[in-house]
């Protein structure tokens, strides 16, 4: 037999074993649930090829306050890992079972870093005395600082489970904590154009934002697809004596009504989507530089000034900021 | 030799008491050293098997034989609580996996047993019928739990209050029989599984209620002042966990305080577990705290010196064994000089019959044999029992 002719019939053979065998590292896929999309996001980034990342709440429903059915939750225990967000959001793994081990916290390292949120009403019965269900401020992702080490957490808890690709890991983290800082420091100089320049909040969710960026906020509990009722306005009225804002940020677009009668009061209206569930166009990054923008313009125009423009974009889902039982 | 042995048969069966008093005798002789020689192997395989399978355990200072117990066997000494916050101090040391036990309630006389997902991973315990927990108020039963009160996926089973005369206490929690696991011969096959946060809404610190804060009937709230509502004692708390009322339970603490009774801790290697454990001599300021209150014990050693003290007991009683069985032989010998004596005129009419020597011989051998084989057969039959039941009869002597 000829050297030639013995390679001819080895190379193939060979080229077939490598193909199985990175068909068999690839079937090795780790398999991720994460409770809400900004982890799903950072998930797949860092992740890309080595792992599938699910997030299986529905497109309609607040992650923070869904609550998956027996199935789902038979998903989220076969998963290699289990991305929490911490911070007391998704109450609804406390309320079923699944692996320790699996679970990372995501937000554990800056953990003493939580904003506690004023206590709703409180009530009192049994032994336990006068309690309050007010709870911790959950959507830290929107410092964008804090979603760079939530991102970390997860790329540690990805090389642990996947050594071999620690290199890949790493390099797919610094792109993403490349893309999350440039936008933190994008914003930064937005917000610093203008310190302390009052704004309002349809709903108490951007606490970690209005700390990161020195914003002064105060928050309403306004629904996008609801017109406020006339007890909401007064109060929306006394509120701008003492709190001379100009702009109110939003979960998603509100209603023209509410836009309306708004701008009547010399407030604008800008879109700041906490893209706590999937988009339905575009992604986490997306989404936060439209957010970016909306805060460009409303950070851009002259304290006191009437004029500019609306950010009108898909509306997201409704949520209150802080965990509540 | 046929009519030897029905000669002696006639004989012990007409003299049926002194004949069933040297069986017994015979029988006791031979049980007794026997039957606990199987028990202690029995208790050594159930002791040593989960002990040497289980490499570290975390819990409150105190008696380690009876944290070992608890956290093995969930035996009926409750050890001192630990906080939860040690399953987290234990896991960022990333020396160890660490899975938290709360072995504290029973329910119909079953422990109730406390856990996460990762004690099924890490015992082997594979789902029989039903399915794994997955809600709060689920229970996954111990295959003998499951036989024993006839229950399967679907059922419920309650809770047992802690004491008969706490009237205003907690309430018994109704849970729902998730799955049965299948038989492992150990412990698990004992005990009610249930989720840690489950064990908690039965002690009390999670629960449930009607929103006091949209309640109609106003027998229900004693006063409402600004921003707070004062229920009345009426208001119910939930005993059942379903669908529609999970999402009202919640807690009023810091749920890192809540109490477990232990951790197991799996270190990454034999060097990790060496380090985890010098921690735990208060070398390490880290853990000072922890190192304070609490204790890491290696089961294997617990189990080893018990079981040493045990074969030390044996030791003992075989002594103790050894001498009555003597005195046994020896009074069984001279029961038989006794008898032969008293049978001489019986003996001398057989020789006037026309008997041998040997015959006579033959035939107060047959009744020998007929009784060694008699206590034979009963103590083959006696053991057989003893080692039919072996298990629980080695969890109701030995491991409590």
């Amino acid at each position: 037999m000829s050297k030639t002719t013995c390679a001819s019939r080895f190379v193939p053979l060979l080229l077939l074993i490598l193909g199985a065998f990175q068909w068999a590292l690839a079937g090795e896929k780790l398999n991720i649930y994460t409770v809400n999309y900004p982890l799903a996001y950072f998930a797949e980034r860092i992740g890309g090829d080595l792992a599938t990342v699910s997030f299986p709440a529905p497109p309609d429903v607040d992650p923070a306050f869904w609550m998956p059915d027996a199935e789902t939750i038979a998903a989220y225990q076969g998963a290699d890992l289990v991305l929490l967000n911490g911070a007391d959001y998704a109450k609804w793994t406390a309320k079923v079972s699944l692996p320790r081990s699996r679970l990372v916290d995501t937000s554990r390292g800056f953990k003493d870093q939580y904003i506690q949120q004023p206590s709703m009403t409180t009530h009192s019965h049994g032994p336990s005395g006068q309690h309050s269900h007010g709870g911790t401020a959950f959507t830290t992702w929107l410092d964008l600082d804090q979603a760079a080490q939530q991102a970390e957490a997860i790329a540690q808890a990805m090389t642990r489970k996947r050594p071999d690709a620690k290199a890949q890991i790493e390099r797919n983290l610094a792109a993403l904590k490349g893309d999350l800082l440039g936008l933190d420091a994008r914003i930064s100089e937005i917000t610093h154009r203008a310190p302390g320049r009052p704004l309002l909040a349809s709903h108490p969710v951007y606490q970690y934002l209005a700390r990161r960026y020195g914003l002064n906020l105060t928050s309403v509990m306004w629904e996008p697809d609801e017109v406020p009722s006339e007890s909401q306005w007064t109060e929306l009225e006394g509120m701008l004596k003492d709190h001379p804002a100009r702009w109110m940020i939003w979960e998603g677009q509100p209603a023209a009504k509410t836009i309306e009668r708004l701008r009547a009061l010399g407030v604008e209206t800008a879109v700041f989507d906490p893209c706590a569930n999937r988009p339905s166009t575009g992604d986490f990054l997306s989404v936060m530089n439209a957010n970016a923008e909306s805060l460009d313009r409303a950070f851009g125009q002259e304290f006191g000034g009437t004029q500019g423009a609306r950010v009108v974009r898909a509306p997201t889902r409704s949520s209150s900021g802080a965990s509540e039982p | 030799m046929i009519d030897s042995l029905y000669v002696a048969w006639r004989y012990l069966t007409y003299n049926w008491g002194r004949s069933l008093t040297l069986v017994a005798c015979v029988t006791l002789i031979a049980v007794l050293p026997l039957a606990l020689e199987l028990l202690l192997g029995e208790s050594q395989r159930q002791l040593l098997d989960r002990a040497e399978t289980t490499p570290l355990v975390v819990g409150a200072k105190g008696s380690s034989l009876d944290l070992a117990m608890n956290s093995l066997y969930f035996g009926d000494t409750v050890p001192e609580p630990i906080p939860m916050a040690t399953v987290a101090r234990v896991a960022d040391t990333g020396l160890a996996e660490p899975i938290p036990l709360y072995v504290r309630f029973k329910a119909r006389g079953f422990p109730i047993v406390g856990t996460n997902l990762d004690y099924f991973e890490f015992r082997g315990l594979k789902i029989a019928q039903g399915r794994t927990l997955s809600m709060l108020g689920e229970c996954v039963l111990g295959a003998g739990v499951a036989q024993a009160l006839g229950l399967e996926p679907g059922d419920s089973l309650f809770s047992s209050p802690e004491t008969l005369f706490d009237l205003a206490g907690v309430f018994p929690l109704k849970m729902h029989v998730a799955g049965v696991l299948a038989p492992t011969h150990g412990a698990d096959d004992l005990a009610v599984f249930v989720d840690l946060a489950t064990a908690w809404v039965i002690q009390g610190l999670m629960h449930g209620h009607e929103d006091v804060t949209r309640v109609t009937d106003p027998t229900l709230v004693m006063g409402r002042s600004d921003g707070n509502v004062t229920a009345t004692a009426k208001l119910m708390q939930y005993n059942e966990i379903t669908p529609e009322n999970i999402g009202s339970f919640h807690d009023h603490g810091d749920p890192a305080e809540y109490p477990i009774t232990a951790v197991i801790a799996l270190p990454r290697d034999t060097k990790s577990g060496a380090i985890l454990r010098g921690r735990y001599v208060g070398a390490d300021p880290d853990t000072k705290g922890d190192a304070q209150t609490q204790q890491i014990l290696v089961p294997g050693q617990v189990i080893e010196g018990l079981l040493a003290n045990i074969f030390r007991i044996k030791n003992v009683l075989d002594a103790v064994i050894l001498v009555v069985g003597t005195a046994t032989v020896l009074a069984l010998i001279l029961v038989f000089a006794l008898s032969l004596r008293l049978r001489q005129r019986e003996i001398r009419t057989i020789f006037k019959l026309g008997c041998s020597r040997s015959t006579v011989a033959r035939l107060l051998g047959a009744e020998i044999g007929i009784i060694l084989a008699a206590a034979a057969t009963l103590t083959g039959l006696l053991l057989a029992v003893v080692a039919h039941f072996d298990e629980p009869l080695v969890r109701a002597l030995f491991i409590r």
